[in-house]
């Protein structure tokens, strides 16, 4: 890539384990991408993948068992892993917001969501009382709660699931960050509360041109969502790719297992499921080779033998000796 | 039609029970201790009665031998290691049919208070509303009074009702019947909380579903699943069980002295103890202590291990 | 009633009475509830799979628990009209939680063999050994898992074991409640098609639930719509889609995002869901319906008989075949 724009955040072989018993088992296997400026990474997988834990590795939020020990970090120019736990503390929140699956996480159920919001905005950005107030009053009115003046002084618990996750919103993007971590932020709602929520976060997105990291196990939300997706499987990344082309021209099998495996209407209105055998394997229990290799029909022995580095092509990159030809739908 | 999924590799490693048993014992060397003496001890109890006479009936005394120390200080004899009661019974035999005595009252009062608690735990919350408030409502009045002063009253009413004359057995019954009662509460709301949560699992529903009655769920279904906690609290409660009923005869209203427990030995050494004969009420002390102990420490770590909210963070 | 009738529920209602302190009590004061199941009217045909949907909290668990007989309707009756001989037809239900639906202290031989002993399907130990062994290839395990215990499997083979026993009931009605929403999408596709083969085979009649649009859509021949307890359309699976009656029917399809990348629309339902406590008045759905007037705020619409056989609860008969209708209403900013 000679003439990319240089990242925003860039990861380069993050590698996780976990202790278990004294017994070291690999949870992430040299994980490696980049978010530009302004994009929306989508990284998508199914339970277990390891999403969360590249999430919460890149801000330092992995607690024991579960330990980074590999691996770059760099958040344009910065090396995060080689920050010190205080000055983690103000990337977390400052430059890198968060979003969790259950608001709650990230909200103190004993003050007013206005005083978090103030918190927030205060420990960031160094503004003054009133600034503060008019700045977190301005955030609640923009994730669309009704009579922000009302909402101010409430309660998480005062609030719906969906509004809770508004003002979680609001608290991730109200000091102004360079990049917002979404992990499964609507996975936790109803359908109808769901595009609510992701409407939200692509307004948002187009105002300020923020970068964001989405994970999701949802490949709807990702084909609205992301501008690139990168998909994980047992802890390693299968295939990087613009969203285009990842649903129409997958170059990893297990993507496109992945892509007709989800009951959805094609344009006919026709209805299509198709299953990839077996499982994926659990913690320690990766088969040697291509973790893939059990479940896929293009295995050949070289997939058994050797892991496949991950191969950079045109815009896209993907681990697999033997991948997917384009063809034409 | 789909292929054959193979058993997952994320699955537990299946170990023999013998190395799984090693396994815990070497993560937990306090609680396998703590087992190592109640074994020791209950073999002592129950195997030493079975190779000398019963003291407490008259063949076994010898009153020439009365008094005697144990066998390190002088005037200490080497047939008495422990050293001899004011009536010349040998501590060591004196004391393993003390213990017998406790450890089978205790043995026999929890699982009283076992099958009491745990039946009447089962009925308030599988069935439930108005029969589940009264049984409740009649554990928080019971819960108002000291479990010993309870079994107190518990065996002073009985005696009153049987009269004075008994026989041994019927002594002990009395005493195994007021501990059990006075201790039923506490596994009735453990087994009535538990029961609560598993009548309203799936696999319940699917069983009734399937036709099975309310009686075959619980026996089959629900009991195995509640079980493993109360067992727990047995554990811990062996040992109170026991110390009450020390504490009981001790107070001279529990074991009569012809069959005696722990309790009525150290009752009985407590006379001697202003005149310097310390021996024959510590002994029976430190043994009880100890087996209490070790009762209660393996309990706890029981809990522990069977506590759902640690289980499986190992 | 025709003779194809199997299960038929007949303005089917459930209140779940709050749980009322001794002060309530002697107050008297009726607070009355959440009804959950509010006049449910519903036929299925011998056969035929019925599915059902709506969002979380609107009911579907609880009409299910009904149907199982696992709790008695407040008011109207659920019958399964007599077939040929005559008794009540056999029911056997699946579960969304496949940790909660075995019990952990079974082996999987004893949990498959449960229906089989209730009912007597086989006689003798080895007869029933053998059904169980048949039941676990059928599902796609191997008889070598029989004396495993549930903590064994993942949660894909567990659903799996739940479908072998259900199927050991040799049922005539199968009851399925979101039986694959707790499993990931490629595991969700194993258990889909497995169930659709046993449809085809076994000649099942099902009532299918879930929360998902296209899941619903792959399994059932027929769809009722619930939305706050209400059942608000009812349609063959290629009407629902392709000509909708009820706007709330149209919103829904619309609003979970599908895979196509060209059109990157989203499509959200104005406001938020209302509790089922108090559901609003007039229709449940005009706080959010974007073709609302003033009579669907004050009087419950009817429930109306379409020429396919279908029904729908509005007031007006709009033409929602087409997605991008909408005025622009729906896009007020709340949730
Ligand atoms: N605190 C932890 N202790 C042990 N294992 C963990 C912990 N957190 C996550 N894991 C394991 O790491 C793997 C990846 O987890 P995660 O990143 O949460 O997956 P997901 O893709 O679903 O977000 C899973 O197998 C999970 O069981
Ligand atoms: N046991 C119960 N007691 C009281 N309310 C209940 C109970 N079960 C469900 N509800 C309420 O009834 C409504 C419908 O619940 P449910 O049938 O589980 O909906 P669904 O399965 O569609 O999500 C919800 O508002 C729920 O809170
Ligand atoms: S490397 Fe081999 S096994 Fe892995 S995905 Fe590619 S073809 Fe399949
Ligand atoms: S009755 Fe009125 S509010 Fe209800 S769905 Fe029809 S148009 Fe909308
Ligand atoms: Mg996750
Ligand atoms: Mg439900």
């Amino acid at each position: 890539m000679i003439n990319a724009p240089a990242p925003l955040l860039d990861v380069r072989d993050l590698t996780v384990t976990i202790n278990r018993d004294g017994k070291l088992v690999t949870a992430l296997d040299k994980v490696s991408f980049f978010v530009n400026p302004g994009e929306v990474l989508g990284i998508v997988g199914e339970s277990g993948a390891g999403k969360s834990i590249t999430g919460a590795a890149i801000i330092d939020l992995l607690v024991p068992p579960l330990k980074r020990t590999g691996g770059t970090i760099t958040l344009a120019g910065t090396r995060l892993d080689q920050l010190s736990p205080k000055a983690m503390r103000s990337v977390r929140g400052g430059r890198i917001g968060f979003v969790f699956q259950d608001p709650m996480t990230s909200l103190n159920p004993v003050i007013t969501i206005g005083q978090q919001l103030c918190d927030t905005i205060q420990a960031h950005l160094k503004l003054g009382g009133n600034q503060t107030k008019k700045r977190a009053l301005d955030w609640l009115d923009r994730v669309g709660l009704p009579n922000p003046d009302v909402q101010f002084k409430r309660y998480p618990h005062q609030l719906s699931g969906g509004m809770r996750q508004r003002v979680v919103i609001a608290l991730a993007l109200c000091a102004d960050p360079a990049l917002v971590i979404a992990d499964e932020p609507t996975t936790a709602l109803d359908v109808s509360v769901q595009a609510h929520i992701l409407e939200l976060l692509r307004d948002l997105h187009r105002e300020s041109n923020v970068s964001m990291m989405l994970i999701t196990h949802d490949l709807g939300v990702i084909a609205k969502m992301a501008d690139r997706v990168a998909v994980l499987y047992a802890g390693r990344v299968a295939e990087i790719s613009p969203v285009g082309e990842l649903f129409n021209a997958p170059k990893h099998p297990y993507t496109r297992g992945l892509i007709r495996a989800t009951p959805m209407p094609s344009a006919t209105g026709e209805m299509r499921l198709d299953q990839i055998p077996g499982a994926m394997p659990g913690l320690g229990a990766v088969p040697p080779g291509c973790a893939f290799n059990p479940r896929c029909f293009r295995a050949e022995g070289d997939c058994r033998a050797t892991i496949p580095p991950l191969y950079h092509e045109e815009s896209s990159a993907f681990s697999c000796f033997h991948p997917l030809e384009r063809v034409t739908a | 039609m789909t292929p054959v999924v193979n058993t997952p590799a994320a699955g537990p490693v299946r170990r023999s029970r013998g190395a799984k048993l090693l396994r815990a014992m070497r993560r937990a060397p306090g609680p396998t201790l703590c087992a190592i003496v109640i074994i020791a001890l209950l073999i002592y109890a129950f195997v030493v009665p079975l190779f000398s006479l019963n003291p407490f009936e008259f063949s076994g005394m010898s009153v020439l031998d009365s008094f005697i120390p144990p066998a390190w200080m002088a005037d200490g004899s080497p047939d008495f290691p422990l050293g001899t009661d004011d009536q010349g019974r040998n501590l060591i035999t004196a004391m393993a049919y003390g213990m017998r005595t406790s450890i089978i009252v205790g043995f026999l009062s929890v699982t009283i208070g076992l099958v009491l608690g745990g039946s009447l735990g089962l009925i308030a919350g599988f069935v439930g509303g108005k029969v589940d408030a009264f049984i409740m409502r009649v554990a928080d009045v019971q819960l108002a009074y000291p479990a010993l002063l309870l079994a107190m009253i518990i065996d002073g009413a009985a005696r009153a009702v049987l009269g004075t004359e008994r026989s041994v057995g019927t002594a002990i019954a009395i005493v195994v019947m007021s501990i059990g009662i006075a201790f039923w509460v506490q596994y009735a709301r453990t087994i009535r909380s538990s029961v609560m949560i598993e009548r309203d699992q799936d696999y319940v529903s699917a069983a009734r579903i399937t036709g099975r009655s309310n009686l075959s769920i619980i026996v089959l279904h629900i009991l195995p699943n509640v079980m493993a906690p109360v067992l727990v609290i047995a554990t811990i409660n062996l040992g109170i069980a026991i110390i009450t009923e020390a504490t009981l005869s001790f107070l001279g209203i529990g074991i009569p002295v012809t069959s005696p427990s722990l309790g009525t030995l150290i009752r009985n050494g407590n006379n001697f103890l202003q005149s310097g004969e310390w021996w024959i009420s510590v002994w029976p002390c430190l043994i009880l202590v100890l087996f209490v102990v070790s009762v209660n420490i393996l309990g706890d770590h029981l809990r522990d291990v069977y506590n759902p909210r640690l289980r499986g963070r190992s | 009633m025709s003779a194809s009738d199997f299960l038929i529920l007949n303005h089917v209602s459930k209140v779940y009475r709050r749980n009322q302190s001794l002060l309530e009590r002697l107050k008297k004061n009726e607070t009355g509830g959440t009804k959950a199941v509010s006049d449910v009217s519903l036929t299925v045909h011998h056969g035929e799979t019925m599915g059902l949907v709506g969002e979380s909290g609107c009911g579907k668990s609880t009409l299910a628990r009904l149907v199982s007989g696992l709790m008695a309707p407040t008011s109207g009756e659920i019958s399964f009209p007599p077939n040929a001989f005559g008794n009540k037809p056999r029911l056997q239900m699946i579960f969304q939680d496949p940790y909660s639906s075995l019990n952990g202290r079974w082996t999987i031989e004893d949990i498959i063999a449960e229906p089989i002993r209730v009912h007597k399907l086989r006689n003798g130990r080895t007869a029933v050994r053998a059904r169980v062994d048949e039941l676990l290839v059928q599902v796609g395990l191997s008889a070598a898992d029989a004396e495993k215990y549930p903590q064994e499997f993942s949660g894909g083979q567990r659903q799996r074991i739940c479908i072998a026993r259900a199927l050991a009931g040799e049922p005539e009605f199968l009851i399925l409640d979101e039986p694959t929403s707790a499993l990931d999408v490629s595991v969700q596709a194993q258990i889909l098609n497995l169930l659709r083969d046993l449809q085809k085979n076994l000649h099942l009649t099902s009532l299918f639930i879930t929360h998902n649009l296209s899941v619903v859509r792959i399994m059932a021949d027929r769809i009722g719509v619930m939305y706050l307890g209400e059942l608000v359309e009812e349609a063959t699976s290629e009407e629902l889609f392709h000509k909708p009656r009820h706007p709330y029917t149209r919103l829904l399809i619309d609003a979970a995002p599908d895979m196509d990348t060209s059109d990157r629309s989203l499509h959200p339902i104005a406001g938020e869901l209302p509790n089922p406590a108090f559901p609003p008045s007039g229709c449940r759905f005009h706080t959010r319906c974007p073709f609302a007037q003033d009579i669907c705020r004050n009087t419950v619409p009817p429930q109306k008989a379409t020429e396919t056989g279908g029904m729908f609860r509005c007031h007006f008969d709009l033409d929602l075949s087409n997605a991008s209708i909408f005025p622009p209403a729906a896009k007020v900013k709340t949730a």
